[in-house]
Parts: C-alpha cells; structure tokens; sequence
C-alpha cells in the first residue's frame, strides 16, 4: 500500500527539530482532518507531593532515597495512611502514576517490623515477574532482608517448599491461588498464620465470568485465611472505571476506602481518534488499520519521538514490526531501532528489550498487552493502538504510557473496521466526560457458586450453618451430598471424593472449553487456531469455510465432544454463512416498565440455538450457489434477559408492511447491543442479541439481502397469517447458563441504551446502514435512491427505536 | 448432576477390632515373622545403622490419590519388632469424627528416636498425615523423625530388571509372597465410603488384610536389603 506518492505526504509532516505530543498532533489534524473523528488534550498538572511518611522504618526510608525517591506522591501518601489505619484500599489512579508504591510501602514496613507476609496477585505472570523485579531492586537498595518471589505454573517444584516456608511477599495470580494453593493450603500453613496483606492489582480485568469467579476464589481464600486465625488487609488498584469503589467491594465483600486523585506530575496528553479513510464508498469498506497505524509510527519515530505500537495479537506485532523495520533497521551494521515485544519470547529477550528502551537506544517499540502495565520501559512520547483494545479503561492504560512530565505526549487510537471499533470511534465523549463503563459481577451465579462450594468444601469441611459469601451453604452442601462427593457426619460436611475439583475448575473460560482448528493439510497435524464454545457451531461445522489470516480452509469433521475441528486448505471461490436460529421463550419476568409507545422488560428467558444448515456465497459477486445441511445437537440455555416490545396497534399504524417492522427490529438489535457492550464492559461472547416473538412462536434472522427473515420454530421460513399476534421483540441475554448479571443492569439503564442507540445509528456516515450501526445490508440498498429514503434499514431502526424512546 | 451409587444396607457391619474411642477401632497381632538383626545395615538407603527396636514401619489406607486438603487416612497401619516378634496394629475409623483420635493414638506411638519404615511414604503417607495434622490443629508427631523409605533403594537396585518397582513386585521377587483374594488397593477408597454409607463391612477387613500384609512385605525388604548390603560390603571387603 505504501505507494510512493503517500510516502511522500508523509514525509513532509515530519518535525525538523525533535518534536513533541502537541506539534505533532496538530500536524496530523491539520494533514488528515477527515480521518481524525476526535482531537483533545487532557491539561497536565503539576504534581502533589508529601513526605516521606514518619512511622515509615528508616531502611526503607534509606532505600527509597537511594532510589531517588525523596518524597511521595499525595496518593501515595493516602494510601500509606489509609493502610495505617486498617482499612482495605483501593487505588485508583492512572498508568505510570507510581501505583506499586501504594501497596509496596505497607507490604514491605509489615514484613520488616512484623515478619508479616503478603500474597500478591496479577492477572498475568509478566506482571507478576516484573514486580518481582522490582521489589528485589528496592530491597537491594536497602539491604531490607524482605524475599519476595514469584510462584506460577513455572515455578520449579524444588523451589515451591522454600517459597512456601521463606517467602515474605509471593507474587502470583487467581488462578494459581485456585488451583495450587489453596487446595495445598495445609503447605502454606506458616505463609497463612502470618498474612498480612492481599494486594490485587488490575481489578477492572476481574468482570463477567471471569470476576465472578475470581470474586468466588477471594471467598475461599477468607475462609482458609479464618481457619489460620488471620483477617488480612486487602489492597486494590484498578484503572479508571465507572465504578471502581463498588467493583472493589464486590470483589472483596467488604468496605473500601478509595484513593482516586493522583498526585504524580504530568504533561499535557494529546489523544487523536482516526478512523481510516474509506476505500470503497459502495461497500463503505475502510482502509486497514494496519496501514495507518504503520505510518502514524513511521512519522512519529521520524520526527525524533519514542514510540510505542499496541497490537491486538502476536502475529500483528510481527507485522507491524517487520514495516518499521524496513523503514528504520534496513542497515545491518546499526543497532536495531525497532523491537517486537510479546507474550511468547523468552524472558531474557523481553529483559533486553526493556533494557534498551530504558538506555533510549530503542526508538519504536511494537507490542501486544503485555506492556500495558507496569513494565518499566522508561518514558515514551508517542502510543499508537492498532484497533480498540476492548474497553475505554484498557485504551486509557495503553495511552497512559506515554508521558512525560515536562513534555506533551500523545496517542492516537486507530479504529480497525469492527463494529466495536467504528462506535468508540465516533464517541469522542467517551473519552473525555465520565468513563461509561461499569464493571460487574455476580458471585452468586448458581453454576460458578456451587463450582466454588465444591473447592471450598474440599480445602476445609463446613461446619453448621457456614455462609459461603452471603448464602448459607447448606443447600448447596446437599446437592454435593447427593452427587456423592460429599459426606454429612453431624453438622459437618466432609469431602469424600476422590477427586480434585479445582482442578475441573477453570476461571477464564466459559463452562463448555474452547475448541482447537487442526490442520490436516498433507498429512500435517497442526494447532492453527481457537474457537470459542459459543462461536463452534456457527463456525466450524463440516462443509465450513473457516478463514485464518484470509487463508480459507475447509472443515472436513468437526470433533464436538473432543472439541477438535479437522481442517485443510483449500482454494475455493465462495465462503460460507451458517444459518443460525436463536429462538427465545420468556421464562419469567422480574421486572417491567413503559419504555415509550412500548414496554422493557427483565427476566428469565430459554435460549435455543440450533444450525440446521449453512449457504454457500460466492466471492465478490455474493451469489448464493448451494445449501449444505449441518447436523449438530441444539444447544439450550436458561439464562437472564432484557427486552423491548412494541404492541401490535402501534406497529401498525408506524409501518406499512410487517417486513418493514421486522428489519427495523433486526437493525434496533445490531445498534442496541453494540451499545451495551460497552455499558456492562461485556466480553463480546458473554453478551448476544436476538429478534423473535414473546412466546417463542417465531424468530427473525438476517437474511443474505441483510433483511429480516421470519422463521417459525421449526427454522424453516414461514410467514404469518395476517390476522397471527405480532409481537416482534429485540432481547439482549447473557450466553452463560443461569446469566451472569449483565441484564439487570442493562435494564437500569434501559432509556440511556435507546438513547445511545439512536444516536449511533443517526451519527453514523452510512447512508442507508453499515455493519457498525444497523448490521451488513445490500449494496442495492445502500445506492437506492432518495425516494425509499424512509424505508432503508437505517431509517427502519430509528423507526423503531423512536417508539421506544422514553416519553 | 451425577448421582452417588447408593451403599445397599448390609447387615454385614463388623469391623475388625476394638473401640478404644467412639468410631476408632484398634486391632494388634502379634506374629513371627522373620529375624532381623539387632543392627539394621541402612547403608543401602544412605542412612547410619540403625537398631531393630527404633523401627516403625508404617502405611496408611485413604481415600483417593488426589493429593491436597481434600484426601483423608482412615486407616493407618504401623508394625515393630518387640521382642524379636512382629506387632501388627491398626487404627481404623468409622466415622469422620474419630479422625482426631486416631491422629493422637498414632502419634502416641512414635518416640523421639523412632525411625520410620515405608514404601513411598517420604512422597505420600507423610505428607498426607501431616496435612491431617495440621487440620486437625495437631502438631506433626513425623516432623524431624528419620524415614526409611525403601520405594527409592528398590527402584536403584531394580528398575532395569523388574517390570515395575510396586511392593506387590519387591515381595513376590524377593521374598516370594503370593496374595490370595488381595483386595486391589485401588478398591480402598470405595470399601471405606460403602461401610460408612451403612453397607458392608467386608471389604474394609480386607483393606485391613491387604494393609497388614504390606506392613509385612515392608519389614522383609528392608531386612532383604539390609542383609544382601551386608553381602555386597563384605565381598568388596573380600576382594580387596
């Protein structure tokens, strides 16, 4: 794509003298004011400091001082106090703002004065190594005696005894603490009697499934902390969040005080959203973002600026690294100035790399997550996200790299062509005024609940009317009895079993296992790619062209209770679409209000997802050239919900034809749940969306033309009777059995998420409609002329949501 | 959600033994069976002589292999040399309660200067009783004691030859102990669930068997051991 003459455009926005955040953001507005669909600056500040606390121990005062550290930040010194004082904290302060040190300075003082120790835990083990690192530095510094090490699934078996018996600060993640330490906790006796403290780092990653689970793991991790006679003191940092306090309480279940404002000095921060120019107006394609993150870089880097590039996956790293390198490393004989940094190198490569962007030799840097955090890489002018990192927190932390406290920096988010991408993009505000998103989770779900009952009740028996969280056990001690692997003696329930249940435990992933792409070509046996469980059936059922990398292959079995899919290469001309049926039956209804002309509700719904077949669509031309039939089990779920109905006068008298109300339906739904992923901070597969009537007698699915198809229950097209009920309704459930708390909330917020919707459908360049408002539509569709103007499926949807819209 | 196999209630519900405390249950015997020498060569196992009185060869029965919190003993078998005779004794229990008990009588057998006999005890039997301990807020009566754990000498004397290093292995080739209607040790764990579920007893006195012929099988390696070191030390004597 680098044609010369683009080059050379480029090339002329470079700085002369070495430039910085603001000279080279306002270049970029003024050069490409059409891409760029938000510029701010968020001001710096001078910083806030106080002293070195008093009751600190003059070591670590020593030690600090030789580290150059003088005096505290004012959070820093917040926290200090608030620790002093007992209290579980929670820190909440941007990237880079000397957060480590909020919980370094109790950690360290107890284990000094006290012999007390403090069990960290990170959600990665790279931050949990880099801390690590870090603390070893400091108590080298000041000959403080403390240990500190970490033990993950890498930890030697040799080394596990000493770290249990010697470590004064172990560093380890949920999931370790799950499955190896507190089922062994009886090893860890001497580490327990003494903890002191718990410090959770990243607790806005602890969300839906995942934080529900980890919520579940802090319980257990009380009640055994209980048995050894020891309460110990939680210490949280989180980046910013709607909610950070709530979430923090949550988590642990108990009152925290918040640290919120930051007293470390910064300079002014420059942030650019960009959204690639479009390519091809007819099909509203985009240029990638790869090629306009490579020359944002290139231009920074030229213009004397320390850059640092996020990439959503390894292989994009790998890209990303490769132009800048033929741009910047085509000299052998130089030192390299662009480096690649990623979850998968060795330890000793990621060190070096760290090194040398400290030294300044470094001057582009290419990286996915792994260096969100933590990782002391020095200061940085300039962060380039290729894509939306998922959430707005993640892009303020990615951004938050850059700074430096005389300086300007900036970072320039560049939206890729997801949906999600092409909202955020469009919503400077979200970036700017209060962050919209929440996090959430729901540690009593009865399916992660009882997982959690059950490792519980193997770590220690329960005794009487023990609660587990905010529930009495016993019921659930019961269906443990049951099934047998428990065993009542009196008022105490014992472990029987002769199993291991965290080990059947898992806390990332969704109950049902991802499923791995195998290729068979020529007789190779390779992993190539992971399916979600959720995703399985619409992608990698037998027939299906599965696309890796735009590489098609074919899936030639499909292994679904092993959770393999056998594929090979292949060159064909078409792709294919599953036909997908979701059809929802209401259950219960908890909750209801009017939502406009029409009702919102919230409640227990029964999903079943079945694939009776898929379409065979030729490239480019998009002809629809075969039917393949797939036979794979239904898959059903009871799970929560919130849905929108219209009453049927209403429609009536809005829409001409029934169609008409359909497709505005299937548009509300596209727009509504783009917008509630982001307000419950969902995982993409913990949230889906779906059309049908409120009795489960129909359901409507997109067809090729990217119009509603009205299929009855059998899946089979249908159409209704004129004088049949219709009720068409737009449901947004939780994909996870039981739900895991996302609709209740999405129902508090019912009229913001119409709002929202409306006004992403109305704000969006797309004439007619687009996939990032109303879903894919017809290229006929987006060229018809102004005489259908009110029946496009854009107009349709806002049609719809305007009956909806709070009165 | 699986259901448990229901235990048929037996009327079969004798357990072997004695109650010395409610839901422990005591047996000893007292056999011959060998003659050691006063002074155990313990070379073989890089450990110093040691007297055949300070011996205590132990081996518990539980409830899975699992590992962790989770997994209890509910029988624990230890045997010594009194008077040049064998003792066998069992703990057993029949029901959960009766864990603390059982913990402190064995505990009430070993002495500051015991040495410990076992087959892979150092990696599971001590271990797991001292997790026990520790949850029933009992100090550890194995900490510091020495441990003879022959599973390691067999294995650097054997591995090449045998087709696997299991007591059932060492016993039959070096003593040629064949079991008749031994209860699989596997079989353990369901034995004691299907008795403390009301159903019969039988196999949990066949666990005990097969437990008290391991604490035999135990006694005569070592003492195998032991001798064919003496053998080995002074042929190389010998020669030189």
């Amino acid at each position: 794509m680098n044609a010369l003459p683009d080059r050379y455009a480029t090339d002329e926005l470079v700085l002369r003298d070495p430039g910085d955040g603001r000279s080279l953001a306002q270049r970029l507005s003024k050069r490409y004011a059409a891409r760029i669909t938000g510029a701010f600056v968020v001001p710096g500040r001078d910083g806030s400091y106080a002293p070195l606390p008093d009751d600190l121990p003059p070591a670590l005062a020593q030690a600090l001082r030789s580290r150059g550290i003088d005096q505290l930040y004012s959070h820093q010194a917040e926290a200090w106090k608030a620790t002093q004082a007992g209290a579980h904290v929670a820190i909440v302060t941007p990237t880079a703002s000397g957060k480590s040190l909020c919980y370094t300075l109790p950690v360290i003082t107890a284990a000094m004065t006290n012999h007390a120790k403090a069990l960290y835990l990170f959600p990665t083990k790279a931050l949990a190594q880099d801390q690590v690192a870090e603390l070893l530095e400091l108590n080298q510094a000041g000959a403080l005696g403390v240990k500190a090490f970490t033990f993950d699934g890498d930890t030697p078996g040799d080394a596990r005894q000493a770290i249990r018996l010697h470590g004064d600060i172990v560093v380890s993640n949920p999931d370790m603490l799950h499955q190896a330490i507190l089922p062994h906790h009886t090893k860890w006796a001497q580490f327990f009697e003494n903890l002191r403290y718990v410090v959770i780092d990243e607790v806005h990653t602890y969300r839906g499934v995942f934080g529900s689970h980890v919520a579940n793991v802090i319980r257990r991790l009380k009640r055994v902390c209980a048995f050894y006679g020891v309460t110990p003191q939680f210490i949280l940092c989180s980046a910013t969040i709607g909610n950070p306090q709530e979430h923090a309480e949550a988590l642990i279940e108990d009152a925290v005080t918040a640290v919120t404002e930051s007293g470390a000095p910064t300079g002014d921060k420059h942030v650019l959203l960009w959204n690639p120019p479009v390519v091809n107006p007819d099909l509203g394609l985009r240029a990638s973002a790869r090629s306009q993150t490579n020359r944002i870089a290139r231009l920074a880097i030229k213009s004397g600026m320390k850059t640092l590039v996020f990439a959503q996956s390894r292989t994009m790293v790998e890209v990303l690294t490769k132009y800048l390198k033929d741009v910047f490393d085509h000299d052998p004989r130089k030192p390299p100035r662009i480096r690649a940094y990623r979850g998968g190198y060795l330890p000793k490569e990621r060190r070096a790399a760290e090194r040398e962007m400290r030294a300044g030799t470094i001057d582009g840097i290419v990286s996915t997550s792994a260096l969100e955090l933590g990782v002391d890489i020095g200061s940085l002018d300039v962060v380039v996200l290729n894509g939306y990192p998922g959430s707005v927190a993640g892009t303020w932390q990615r951004f938050g790299r850059a700074g430096r406290r005389q300086q300007s920096s900036l970072g320039v988010l560049v939206a890729s062509s997801d949906p999600l991408d092409q909202y955020l993009v469009r919503h400077p505000e979200f970036f700017q005024g209060a962050t919209p998103e929440h996090a959430r989770i729901q540690p009593d779900q009865p399916l992660i609940l009882l997982d959690h009952i059950r490792c519980a009740a193997f770590e220690l028996p329960f005794i009487g009317d023990e609660m587990f969280g905010t529930e009495v056990a016993t019921p659930w001690l019961d269906l443990l009895g049951e099934e047998g692997v428990m065993h009542r003696e009196g008022d105490r329930w014992e472990w029987i079993a002769d199993s291991y249940p965290a080990i059947a435990v898992s806390l990332r992933s969704v109950a049902d296992g991802n499923f791995v792409v195998v290729d068979r070509t020529n007789g190779r046996q390779t992993i190539i790619a992971e399916v979600d469980y959720s995703a399985a059936a619409v992608t990698l059922y037998e027939g299906a062209i599965h696309m890796i990398q735009s590489t098609p292959y074919q899936v030639e079995r499909l292994d679904w209770e092993g959770r393999k899919a056998y594929v090979t290469r292949t060159t064909v001309d078409y792709y294919t679409d599953a036909i997908d049926y979701t059809k929802l039956k209401v259950l219960d209804c908890f909750d209801s209000s009017h939502a406009g002309c029409g009702h919102a509700h919230h409640g227990e719904v029964h999903v079943v997802r079945r694939v009776p077949g898929y379409k065979k669509i030729r490239f480019y031309s998009h002809e629809n050239i075969g039917y393949g039939p797939v036979n794979l089990p239904d898959q059903e779920l009871h799970t929560t919900a919130v849905w929108w109905q219209l009453p049927q006068a209403v429609l009536e008298s809005a829409f001409e034809q029934r169609q008409q109300a359909l497709d505005g339906f299937l548009g509300a739904a596209n727009a509504l749940h783009l917008v509630a992923t982001v307000a419950v901070m969902a995982e993409a597969r913990d949230l889906q969306k779906s059309v049908g009537s409120g009795d489960g007698a129909w359901f409507v699915s997109a067809d090729i033309s990217g119009r509603g198809q009205l299929r009855g229950s059998d899946g089979q097209p249908t159409a209704l009777a004129a004088d049949a009920p219709f009720t068409p309704t737009v449901y947004l459930y939780d994909a996870f059995p039981g739900g895991i708390g996302h609709s209740e909330p999405l129902f508090q917020r019912r009229e913001d998420l119409i709002a929202q919707s409306v006004s992403l459908i109305e704000r969006c360049d797309c004439r007619a409609g687009c996939p990032a408002c109303v879903g894919p539509i017809l290229a006929a569709d987006e060229q018809a002329g102004d005489n259908v103007a009110d029946t496009t499926p854009k107009a349709l949807a806002l049609r719809v949501l305007a009956l909806l819209v709070a009165l | 959600m699986k259901h448990a196999p229901a235990a048929l209630p037996s009327s079969d519900r004798d357990v072997s033994g004695i109650e010395i405390a409610a839901g422990l249950r005591y047996t000893e015997v007292i056999v011959d069976w060998l003659t050691p020498p006063p002074i155990i060569d313990a070379a073989f196992a890089r450990m110093e002589p040691v007297h055949h009185d300070r011996l205590l060869h132990f081996d518990t029965e539980t409830t899975g292999l699992a590992g962790g919190t989770g997994t209890r003993a509910f029988m624990i078998g230890a045997a010594d040399w009194i008077d040049g005779r064998f003792r066998i004794r069992q703990l057993t229990i029949t029901s959960m309660a009766a864990e603390t008990a059982m913990l402190r009588t064995f505990a009430g057998w070993l002495d500051h200067d015991t040495v410990l006999v076992s087959y892979n005890g150092k990696c599971y039997d001590a271990p797991l009783l001292a997790t026990r301990y520790r949850l029933a807020r009992l100090p550890n009566p194995l900490l510091g004691l020495g441990h003879l754990d022959l599973l390691h000498p067999v294995r650097r004397h054997w591995k090449h030859q045998w087709e696997n290093c299991r007591l059932a292995t060492a016993e039959r080739q070096l003593l040629g102990v064949v079991r008749e209607d031994d209860l699989p040790g596997a079989e353990a764990p369901a034995a004691w669930l299907t008795y403390l579920r009301g159903g019969s007893a039988r196999n949990l006195r066949r666990v005990a068997q097969h437990n008290a012929q391991d604490l035999k099988s135990l006694a005569g390696v070592l003492v195998h051991m032991a001798m064919m070191e003496g053998e080995l030390v002074t042929s190389v004597t010998a020669t030189q």
